[in-house]
């Protein structure tokens, strides 16, 4: 294969496939990017065997066929290199020659026969979604996701399509994010995806702000097709927990808060919990006091004004998950739902979107 | 006499599962008190006499009087725990090898081992010892130190409460003991061994008449020597105390180095400043293991260390303990010795937790190619209730902690009741080998 290529249109175009080359691998080939020139275009792809990430860019092809060059290096090559115009050149024996001005690099590649084939982008249930939707969605859930390996099911967002709603959640048996978009989708689509939180993370970096995104849904497998970039991921094999039945049908008290304000605050309080990781909030009439305090290190609180007339409550809350919530809204206000000190607490906000926490219990 | 505070390490374990020294007395804390106390008999040695095989004769009447061996059968592999005194008229002795014992006297009465049994009485017997003094330290299942500083009031000398402590004994549980009471621990410990059963034996407690009654025991009887220490110091032409304490200075610390020969020559003229210890803080569980041969194969060393993690989560679920910490360590055949430690987030008693994150510190370890001689898991940071706060779990029905506790509970009933190697986990049997 020969091609003529520019350096910043090939740059962008590793920069989103490369992040999937993983750092531990058995499989040599898989530290590798798959080059195949074909038509105008040179497809790049990576894969960690769960996640395929496919994507093309333009070029000018002499010759058309395919390699592997080591991912991370070649990313800093091209990224160095002093002129636009690149070329590579790839012998039969898989060695890439690739110059730019004056610059000539020889680059030892492994037989792109060696590269898992692609899983075939087959023809399944086929869905159409808004890009910056789906972003916001993942970006308003993902974070609650688990990284536990004995919660395997857990370790990825579920895509739930039910009743003309797309449900996204992702809990780690602690806290619970829920963003629900109606959205209209075929009959034949309704049911649960677990996504894994690889192909999430890939899917946040490289997901525009618009335009359409077709996501195709087979038994075992999901494709995201948008733009030039195919990724198809495995699907998490089990059942996701039932996740209506942890939501809170009603709570005794409420609150409106300003999410900044409130961010900011937890923050500046739980930098002296310690690694029991508490802050307790004290809701009592017009005020919110946020309380920490670690034996060994001290103690911090601050008060919020906040409308409230409710019962006295003390409920303490891991302040990272609570942080994590306000962090990833962009709403100006939250809700606060509580009912006492031993009951899931709910955040909400202008969206679609529910927060479900389970409190620490003081012993 | 400066008031010391020692540390002790027990059982086999180097992380140190130390106690530590309770205060001083209060009777203690004055100078003068301290002087006049180093110089008067206060210190008792309790030791049972044949412990195993006296409880056997007391439970099964129908003994009395015969040989009767406690430990595995004259034709079994294996050796004699206790012998009674007639089984020790015939030579028979403690760790004597059960086939030797059968020819010396075939006629013995071999009893298995009833551990529980003797635990049970040993309880009595430490309770019985606490009802005369609360400075009572047990050193093994069979005997004990007691401060009798706070009872000299009450009966006059040491003596006299040692003789009350025999009676007890007899008529409480039906068993004889042995008493030293000296100044101090080594002396009481000596003098207990001096005469047996059932007797008494007071050291005298003038530094000169100390120094005459040690002269013409054998060296051995000295704290610390064993056979190797005892080979060696008859090669210098040293058979009794005696000989330790007209040796000169110079010439031990030549062949001892400065600091056993200092510890030797202490010894010699009766002194140990060691205080009885009463309170015992577990710090720290650990067990470790030493191989017959170093090791190479990591998946033997796993299985090892699987069976270490399985040890000290038992102990520590017995201890009614959590811990914030845990160890391993490592040591090749050149002796290096590596150590890692990892804090949980939360306290843990849950042998999956303390396996699975133990196994991590072990991955972190850098893998070289040199044989492993020793693999040792350890627990500290011990606190006795899990934690202040817990997180509450959203699925409770898929929170795994309540189930594991109950398995963790049955398997630990299960080796309670039909030993340590009763249950295992699967990866305990790496390759065929257990431990």
């Amino acid at each position: 294969m020969k091609v003529i290529i520019n350096k910043d249109v090939v740059l962008e175009g590793l920069q989103k496939v490369q992040s999937i080359v993983g750092t531990k691998t058995t499989l040599p080939v898989l530290y590798n990017v798959f080059l195949k020139a074909e038509d105008d275009k040179v497809f790049l792809t990576a894969t960690n065997i769960d996640v395929t990430v496919r994507t093309s860019v333009q070029a000018t092809v002499s010759r058309e066929g395919g390699t592997t060059l080591p991912a991370r290096r070649l990313t800093s090559i091209i990224r160095e290199l002093p002129a636009t115009d690149i070329e590579i050149n790839v012998d039969d024996k898989d060695v890439a020659t690739i110059k730019a001005g004056s610059s000539r690099f020889k680059i030892i590649g492994i037989s792109d026969e060696e590269f898992p084939a692609l899983p075939s982008l087959e023809e399944g249930k086929t869905y159409s979604v808004d890009q910056g939707i789906f972003r916001r969605m993942l970006l308003s859930t993902s974070y609650a996701a688990s990284h536990e390996e004995s919660r395997y099911v857990l370790n990825g967002v579920l895509l739930n399509f039910k009743e003309d709603k797309l449900n996204m959640v992702a809990t780690d048996g602690r806290r619970m994010a829920l963003y629900e978009e109606p959205v209209e989708f075929p009959d034949e689509l309704a049911g649960d995806y677990i996504v894994p939180s690889t192909a999430v993370n890939e899917l946040l970096k490289t997901l525009g702000a618009e335009g359409k995104m077709r996501i195709v849904a087979g038994q075992n497998q999901i494709t995201f097709e948008f733009d030039d970039i195919y990724i198809v991921s495995k699907l998490i094999e089990g059942t996701f927990p039932n996740f209506r039945q942890v939501i809170p049908s009603a709570c005794e008290e409420r609150v409106m808060v300003e999410r900044e304000q409130l961010l900011t605050a937890i923050k500046r309080v739980s930098l002296v919990s310690d690694k029991s990781n508490t802050v307790n909030l004290v809701f009592s009439k017009n005020h919110l006091e946020l309380q920490a305090s670690a034996q060994d290190i001290g103690e911090a609180s601050e008060t919020l004004a906040v409308k409230y007339s409710g019962k006295e409550i003390k409920i303490s809350f891991n302040p990272e998950y609570l942080m994590d919530c306000l962090r990833s809204l962009t709403s100006d206000e939250v809700a606060l739902e509580i009912s006492d000190d031993l009951s899931p607490g709910v955040v909400k906000c202008d969206a679609p979107f529910l927060y479900v926490l389970m409190p620490m219990r003081v012993r | 006499m400066a008031y010391r505070v020692n540390r002790f390490r027990w059982g086999v374990n180097g992380f140190g599962a130390r106690l530590i020294e309770r205060c001083p007395p209060p009777w203690l804390v004055n100078r003068e008190n301290i002087a006049y106390l180093a110089r008067v008999n206060r210190i008792l040695h309790i030791d049972m006499d044949a412990f195993f095989a006296a409880i056997e004769e007391r439970d099964q009447p129908s003994l009395k009087g015969k040989p009767v061996v406690i430990g595995s059968p004259p034709d079994r592999r294996g050796v004699v725990s206790t012998a009674n005194y007639e089984a020790r008229k015939f030579g028979i002795h403690s760790a004597m090898p059960s086939r030797t014992a059968g020819k010396l006297c075939p006629q013995a009465i071999f009893l298995p081992v009833r551990m529980s049994r003797y635990v049970q009485v040993s309880h009595q017997f430490m309770r019985l010892l606490d009802s005369f003094s609360p400075v009572v330290e047990q050193i093994s299942i069979d005997e004990a130190f007691l401060d009798a500083s706070g009872a000299l009031k009450a009966w006059g000398t040491a003596r006299r409460l040692g003789e009350a402590i025999q009676e007890r004994i007899h008529r409480d549980l039906g068993l004889t003991a042995s008493v030293g009471v000296a100044r101090n621990k080594f002396l009481a410990k000596l003098a207990s061994d001096l005469q047996k059963p059932n007797k008494l034996t007071e050291c005298p407690h003038t530094d000169d008449a100390v120094q005459a009654f040690l002269a013409p025991l054998p060296i051995r009887k000295l704290w610390g020597v064993g056979s190797t220490m005892e080979k060696k110091l008859r090669g210098y032409g040293l058979e009794t105390i005696g000989d330790l304490q007209r040796c000169d200075q110079r010439h031990l610390n030549a062949w001892l180095g400065p600091v056993l020969a200092e510890h030797l020559r202490e010894l010699a003229a009766g002194r140990d400043d060691r205080p009885v210890t009463t309170e015992r803080e577990t710090k720290s569980i650990s067990a470790e293991n030493t191989f017959d041969e170093d090791l190479h194969d990591p998946d033997l060393l796993r299985s090892c260390l699987l069976g270490l993690m399985e040890q000290v989560g038992f102990r520590l679920r017995k201890a009614g303990l959590f811990c914030r910490t845990i160890h391993i360590k490592l040591r090749y055949g050149d002796f290096q010795t590596v150590t890692r430690q990892v804090g949980l987030d939360h306290p843990t008693c849950t042998d999956r937790i303390l396996i699975q994150e133990g196994m991590k510190l072990f991955q972190g370890l850098p893998s070289d190619q040199r044989a492993i001689r020793l693999i040792g898991f350890g627990v500290s940071g011990l606190v006795d209730s899990q934690q202040d706060l817990q997180q509450l779990d959203l699925f409770s029905g898929g929170d795994p902690a309540p189930k594991e506790a109950l398995l963790d509970r049955a398997v630990d009933s299960v080796r309670t009741h039909y030993g340590r190697d009763a249950i295992q986990r699967a990866g305990r049997l790496a390759k065929g080998q257990g431990h």
